[in-house]
Parts: C-alpha cells; sequence; structure tokens
C-alpha cells in the first residue's frame, strides 16, 4: 500500500524545482580560496543550492540485542535569496531486530531554513543560522519512526578554515572545521502513547577536514595523482544530550564519530564514512554512512542552480589589476 | 520512496548538464604551486578546470614586500591565464588570482613560488 505522504512530498519538490527554474543566480560553499564540502552526518555552515540523493546508512541499534537498521535518505535545498534558504528531506528505515518483526517506513518530514550571517573570504569563516523542524505526524507513527508531536531546533552553523595562518606552517593550512551547536524542543512535553516525557535536547556535532585540492592549489602541488588531489579526508561527530524535561531518564549523550572520505568533483560528491558509536546506547558495533551529493547550482547554473529572488548579490566586478 | 527516488532520478537525467560547466578550480600552475624554481621565470600561466571570463578574470604576482613584479596585463584564453614577469630576483612571492568562469562561478586563491636557494 502506498504511503499517503509519498505523493505529497514529491509534488512538493515539483513545485520547488519547478519555481526555482523560473529565476536566476550562482554557488555552493566557497569561502575565499576555502570549499567546505557538503558534510554527511553534520551539515555544512552554508545555504547553496544542493541535492543529496542518496544517503544510506547501515548500523545496529543499541537494544540488547542490537537490531539491523538501514536509513536511506534524501534533501533538496534551494536558496530564496542569495544569503536566504530552504532544505526538504526525508528518512526511509528499516529495523529489522533478531527473531522480531521487521518495522519500516518514513520519519517524519524535515525542513530547515537557513540564513547566512556571513562569509568572510580573507578568514575563510562561514557563519549560518538554521532553524529545523521536524514535522510531527508526516511518518509512520504507528511502528514508532515518525512522533506526532513536532520538534523545532534553532542551531547555530560555523566554518572555518586555517588558511590564514602563517606561510611557515605550510600543510597545516589545508585544516578546517565545521561545526553546529542546536537546542531541540518538541510541541509537546509528554507522550501519551509511550506514557513518558519527551526531553529537550542539545543537538551538536562537527568535522574536522583535510583538503587535497587546497594543499594542491593554495600550498603545494605535489604532483599527487588525480583521484588524491580530489579528496577530503574527514572526521564528524554527531552527538545529542538530554537538558530538559527528562523526568527519571537518563541523561547520557548519545552519537557517533564518523572518519571518512569525501570526493569532490566539479558537479557532485560522493562521502564514504564508517559510523563508531560513542557508547552502548549509542549502537553496537562499527556502521557505516554513504552519499552522493549533487551541486545543483554548478549543473544547472542558468534554472534551478539560481536563488528565486534577487539574484546573486555578489555581482561579477571588474578587477582592477 | 522507490517513487520519490525514481522522480528524482528521472529530473536528473532529464536535465542532464549538456551545456553545464562550474567553478572554475586551479588545475595547475607554472612555476608549481609551493615550488623553488632555480632561474627566475619569465611568466606564470594558470591553468583552471574551466574556461574563464576574460573581463572579469585576473592575476597579480607581488614580492615579500608586497610590491608587484608582473607586467600589468594578463592574457586569458579558454581555462589559461597567464601574465609577464619583470627580472626577479632570488626571493618568495606571491601569486593571486580571481576567475570567473563562463557561467558566472567565481573562484579565487593564492599561493607562493620561489626563486632561487633550497
Amino acid at each position: 500500500m502506498p504511503h499517503p505522504l509519498r505523493v505529497p512530498r514529491a509534488f512538493a519538490l515539483t513545485l520547488v524545482l519547478f519555481a526555482a527554474s523560473l529565476t536566476q543566480a550562482a554557488a555552493h560553499c566557497f569561502v575565499g580560496a576555502r570549499f567546505f564540502p557538503a558534510t554527511l552526518a553534520v551539515d555544512d555552515p552554508c545555504v547553496a543550492d544542493e541535492m543529496s540523493l542518496p544517503t544510506v546508512s547501515w548500523s545496529k541499534t543499541g537494544d540488547v540485542p542490537p537490531a539491523s537498521e538501514w536509513d536511506v535518505s534524501a534533501e533538496i535545498s534551494k536558496r530564496i535569496t542569495e544569503d536566504f534558504g530552504i532544505s526538504i528531506g526525508d528518512t526511509w528505515s528499516q529495523i529489522r531486530p533478531p527473531g522480531g518483526p521487521t518495522q519500516a517506513g518514513f520519519s517524519d518530514l524535515e525542513t530547515t531554513l537557513q540564513y547566512q550571517l556571513l562569509k568572510d573570504g580573507s578568514q575563510e569563516l562561514a557563519l549560518l543560522l538554521g532553524l529545523i523542524v521536524d514535522w510531527g505526524g508526516t511518518g509512520a507513527t504507528n511502528s514508532g519512526l515518525g512522533t506526532s508531536y513536532s520538534a523545532l531546533t534553532p542551531t547555530f552553523y560555523f566554518g572555518k578554515g586555517f588558511g590564514d595562518l602563517p606561510d611557515a606552517t605550510g600543510w597545516l593550512r589545508a585544516f578546517a572545521v565545521t561545526g553546529q551547536v542546536g537546542y531541540q524542543f518538541p510541541t509537546s512535553s509528554y507522550d501519551v502513547a509511550m506514557g513518558a516525557y519527551i526531553p529537550q535536547y542539545l543537538v551538536y556535532g562537527g568535522s574536522i577536514q583535510y583538503s587535497m585540492p587546497y594543499l594542491k592549489s593554495e600550498i603545494k602541488d605535489l604532483q599527487l595523482p588525480d583521484l588524491i588531489n580530489h579528496l577530503i579526508p574527514i572526521v564528524e561527530a554527531q552527538l545529542a544530550t538530554p537538558v530538559a524535561n527528562n523526568f527519571g531518564n537518563s541523561y547520557l549523550t548519545t552519537g557517533t564519530i564518523n572518519p571518512g572520505v569525501i570526493w569532490v568533483g566539479s558537479y557532485f560528491q560522493v562521502g564514504l564514512e564508517a559510523q563508531l558509536p560513542v557508547n552502548r546506547a549509542s549502537g553496537t558495533g562499527l556502521g557505516f554512512l554513504g552519499q552522493l551529493h549533487l551541486y545543483l547550482d554548478d549543473m544547472f547554473p542558468q534554472t534551478i542552480g539560481r536563488p528565486l529572488l534577487g539574484g546573486s548579490t555578489t555581482a561579477p566586478r571588474k578587477l582592477s589589476f | 520512496m522507490r517513487t520519490l527516488f525514481g522522480f528524482l532520478s528521472l529530473l536528473v537525467v532529464a536535465a542532464a548538464p549538456g551545456a553545464a560547466h562550474a567553478h572554475a578550480f586551479l588545475d595547475h600552475a607554472s612555476p608549481l604551486v609551493g615550488s623553488t624554481v632555480p632561474t627566475a621565470p619569465h611568466e606564470v600561466s594558470l591553468s583552471f578546470t574551466q574556461n574563464l571570463e576574460p573581463a572579469f578574470s585576473s592575476v597579480e604576482v607581488t614580492d615579500a614586500s608586497g610590491a608587484r613584479v608582473d607586467q600589468g596585463k594578463a592574457r586569458i584564453s579558454g581555462n589559461t591565464m597567464q601574465i609577464g614577469l619583470k627580472a626577479l630576483p632570488p626571493g618568495s612571492y606571491k601569486v593571486r588570482w580571481h576567475a570567473l568562469s563562463v557561467d558566472t562561478h567565481a573562484t579565487e586563491g593564492n599561493f607562493s613560488f620561489h626563486v632561487g636557494g633550497p
């Protein structure tokens, strides 16, 4: 039986893409000479026209005995203006406990509004504000993959490249970090069906990344194979800590540490990461996470790769030298 | 989910970027980025991954004191940018470039090279 939300989701995406095709503008996460790739577990610090299709992960849950879980998600991000954008995404999950019935379905639809506070090219610094909304009642509530209530997460994002370090620091200048901190609060404080309080969470994470493209074009061209020059080795972390309305439950932090690598091309990137749970409650053993990510601004620069309104505020300028 | 992915996949294929371009990355440079050359080069040559818009792309070369040591006017054709140099004494030099690919994606960067010595 088709999922009741399947058609509206596809229709909504169609509307976004169609509307986007009627307007104009230009870029993903370039800040000066620094390019921040789209990270897999946390978000990069820029509004952009991009699409993650798909992101696939496999892991074993922290249950005893652990269940096997597959997650497949898609997300499209679209700039409304040069500095303001919206993302729409959803995840389909399948959880298979040993000897038990398999649960499968969509989680709640997630939308994110983002505003670019700052892009400082000379310092390779980007700051971003966002509001993530998980829309209650849009997922498979019967199987526990969706919830009957919504959750709001105001989030602050940052990215900082170290290219502004002195030249003497050499290859260290290819490092960059990104991070995000959000506070998630549900629209309901008590889940009647589960008979439990719904906690408020501090949701945070980040990445440390080493850009081989930056090393080659800004620091030293070691004439390495082309494949190597497109790689960005990365370690991501995504964590959540219940901080309020958690009566009778543990305040244990859960999350994963994800070492991996991203291959960056002109029109898309491919990322693959391992997922290491930070404790027993976060999962069992090694998982993995993979993603194909498309740069819509580069693929479709005259149509859906431009902001819906206003075009580019960073119009080309005639350079004096 | 399969319907959604099918739809999006179809969209991507249908709108395949036949005439698309992208950000212009520096592919290689002469002298090489970060290199030390024994004798002074007569020009700096930059090759990018995309064709450039000449009116909005540029390069300059400066010495350790920040003084210009290039000959002022870059030659830009296709995906390459070249600029002549004055006679360079041994020392460190900085190359700063701005590139606008033909579909108006802007990129920038800078790197050093060294003349003479180890």
